[in-house]
């Protein structure tokens, strides 16, 4: 008896210690180093941090950023997975094509794209080859920003959709093929049955997509760093900044704290608002 | 005292299998390291028997280890390779040896380069490498000069030679060619803050840091801010400028020697190296010089100073320069180079460091302070002439914030 009630927590022990050295040890170190300044607590670093001329723009960027990639990731992933959920000839490779991108790494992603949309790259040449342009059309450069961050959305939905394509179709195919059947006895259309069956049962799916999406878009910084450097500043990219270049620790792990709270918040708000209702019986 | 080795190859005694360790912050880069290695060290120890260990190391770790080895009294370098404001920093704290009694033969070191590694009487360094920022310009330019200005004058580097006239030619180039010409490596890799606290500020304050919010530094940004409609707009995404030239995505540009040479070597009859422009207070730059210092008590003092001997041979530099761009410091070196791209951008260097205006910019050593120093030029920059905030304002907020870091490090602002 004793023993059986000991098993579980026996069994997640060596995952937990893992965690532990590993994501607490050097959790509470960064709390040290934002909130202490010679082995004392004190808000200088937070101060110097909020007052510093990046970091409100890397918020905003941040967000904007993720606002702009998540939702347009979600929706092209749903309509992705609702096509290949069908049998049709080629299916398999449509999809093994779809998943590609999620083994490239984001840095390769974003020399991908550079190599693409810059002065002299494929998209300039081929227009200008054409004929349709004269001078090639700038995508980088601080002028040029709202470009710059039109080519950080399509580098990032091009790259990472694949991932939350991969989860919705998987949860599609879950779906119990009998309440398709019952709605169609019923005689309901294919969009009543998208509405009140298909997406009502894909929340799960959905809520673990936008949850593994949303916490990854506060951690852009690869692609964004190669397509924009420090043009259009996000939260890690000015983390990575002030470690290697001003070497401040402190005020790098503020911008990782800053991260992980953000994480915290949306990941909560998730789960809060996007309860998968039909799991709960209702009396 | 030098210690005179027996016939090279011969085993002698125990001092013979000393091996050097040389630690260096530079030619870290992969492809630097392997020269190192194979092609310098590997001759070296063929000629004396002498092994070398090269570790490629960043100043901050330098610095702690170096000064952790003199506090415990367990010195293990040999050698160091570092830039003059390191070496500086570690001749003050009293980590390295005089070498003032030591002799090379056979070469004459520049003397800029003499005067800045003797400190207090002291010889602090061998000058090892030299490196600048220097403007390329593609001969194509030359065709759309302003009025008044004329080829020579850019060539030699004269007194018509200024900023203002940059700006009209910079000016002209948009005009008749229909796109800006002029590009800057201010991408977050490039080296453009150097330009600003290096070359401009001195160009028009005297000074790097001291007159950073001067009523002289006003009139700079003021122009920055004109010329910034005739720079490339894509110059705040580029690292480095040899593709820009070679794509002829510009015509004139301003880096690091190290970063325009695959430019030179690519197409040497494209390009001219010229020295920068000048300003009301004269010809402003930098000079990047890598001296070759001895710790206290190493181990292997002798040793290493063959190794010196080796590294600031006539040959040996101008193969330095071959392979990774870095300048000789010793004038038989200059004058063995061959005709070619190397030559050219060795003369363009050589027009630059000696224009009589010369205003000679130190890279200040901040240690780890370095990345704020750049940060707050960076800063400015982008307030000042990319979202066009007043001059006078930022300059006055940052101002203080930038000699607050010389007075924590406790060196004199520039």
């Amino acid at each position: 008896m004793e023993r059986k009630s000991l098993l579980p927590y026996l069994l997640i022990l060596p995952a937990f210690a893992y965690l532990l050295f590993f994501v607490g040890y050097p959790l509470v170190q960064a709390l040290f180093l934002a909130f202490t300044k010679n082995g004392v607590f004190s808000l200088d670093t937070v101060r110097k941090t909020i007052s510093d001329y990046y970091f409100w723009s890397a918020l905003k960027y941040t967000i904007a950023l993720a606002i702009a990639i998540v939702p347009t990731q979600l929706a092209l992933a749903v309509v992705l997975a609702l096509i290949m959920n069908r049998f049709f000839r080629g299916r398999d490779l449509a999809i093994y094509a779809l998943v590609i991108p999620l083994t490239i790494s984001d840095v390769a992603a974003g020399l991908i794209w550079y190599s693409m949309l810059s002065p002299y790259g494929f998209l300039n040449k081929l227009l200008i080859n054409i004929g349709i342009i004269s001078q090639p059309i700038y995508f980088f450069g601080y002028q040029f920003r709202s470009m710059e961050f039109l080519a950080i959305v399509l580098a990032e939905v091009w790259r990472a959709t694949s991932i939350v394509f991969v989860i919705i179709l998987a949860g599609l195919q879950m779906i119990s093929k009998e309440y398709l059947e019952a709605a169609d006895v019923f005689g309901a259309s294919y969009w009543m049955k998208l509405r009140r069956i298909v997406i009502p049962m894909l929340k799960p799916s959905i809520q673990s997509a936008l949850i593994i999406r949303t916490l990854f878009a506060m951690q852009v910084f690869g692609i964004v760093w190669i397509l924009a450097g420090r043009d259009i500043p996000v939260l890690a990219g000015e983390g990575f900044y002030q470690l290697t270049e001003i070497h401040d620790y402190g005020v790098a792990s503020i911008y990782a704290l800053v991260i992980a709270g953000l994480s915290i918040l949306l990941g909560a708000l998730y789960i809060k608002f996007l309860r998968a209702e039909y799991l709960e019986v209702k009396v | 005292m030098a210690f005179a080795i027996v016939a090279s190859g011969c085993i002698g005694g125990q001092k013979e299998e000393a091996k050097v360790l040389w630690l260096s912050t530079q030619l870290n880069p992969p492809e630097e390291r392997v020269f190192v290695q194979d092609e310098l060290l590997s001759k070296f120890t063929d000629e004396t028997g002498i092994e070398v260990e090269f570790v490629p190391i960043s100043y901050s770790d330098l610095s702690m280890r170096l000064e952790s080895e003199v506090q415990t009294g367990k010195v293990t370098i040999d050698l160091i390779g570092e830039l003059h404001g390191g070496l500086d920093y570690f001749n003050s704290k009293g980590w390295l040896m005089d070498l003032s009694d030591k002799k090379l033969e056979g070469r004459t070191f520049i003397s800029t380069f003499e005067k800045y590694s003797t400190i207090g009487g002291k010889k602090v360094y061998i000058p090892w490498m030299s490196a600048t920022y220097v403007m390329v310009v593609n001969k194509k330019a030359f065709d759309y000069l302003p009025d008044g200005l004329t080829k020579d004058d850019v060539m030699k580097g004269t007194d018509k030679w200024t900023y203002d006239a940059f700006l009209e030619w910079a000016k002209k180039l948009k005009e008749e060619t229909g796109s800006p010409q002029v590009g800057f490596p201010a991408g977050p890799k490039g080296l453009f803050v150097r330009f600003l606290h290096g070359y401009i500020y001195p160009a028009y304050t005297g000074y790097q840091a001291k007159a950073f919010d001067s009523s002289d530094a006003a009139p700079m940004w003021n122009y920055l801010k004109e010329l910034w409609p005739y720079v490339h707009p894509s110059s705040t995404t580029w690292d480095a400028m040899s593709d820009p030239l070679l794509k002829g995505e510009v015509l004139i540009a301003w880096d690091h020697t190290a970063r325009i040479k695959t430019a030179i070597v690519e197409k040497p009859d494209d390009f001219v190296v010229v020295p920068v422009p000048r300003g009301p207070k004269g010809r402003g730059f930098i000079l990047v010089v890598v001296g070759l210092a001895i710790p206290k008590d190493a181990p292997n003092a002798d040793a290493a100073w063959e190794l010196i001997d080796y590294l600031t041979k006539p040959e040996t530099q101008v193969k330095v320069l071959e392979k990774v761009g870095f300048f000789p410091t010793v004038k038989e070196a200059s004058g063995a180079l061959p005709e070619g791209p190397l030559k050219i951008l060795a003369e363009g260097v050589a027009a630059q460091a000696g224009t009589p205006d010369a205003v000679v910019a130190m890279i200040p050593n901040l240690g780890a302070k370095g990345g704020e120093f750049k940060d707050v030029y960076r800063t400015a920059f982008e307030r000042i002439v990319l979202k066009g905030e007043d001059p006078a304002t930022v300059t006055k907020e940052l101002g203080p914030k930038l000699k607050g870091l010389f007075d924590e490090v406790g060196i004199e602002v520039p």
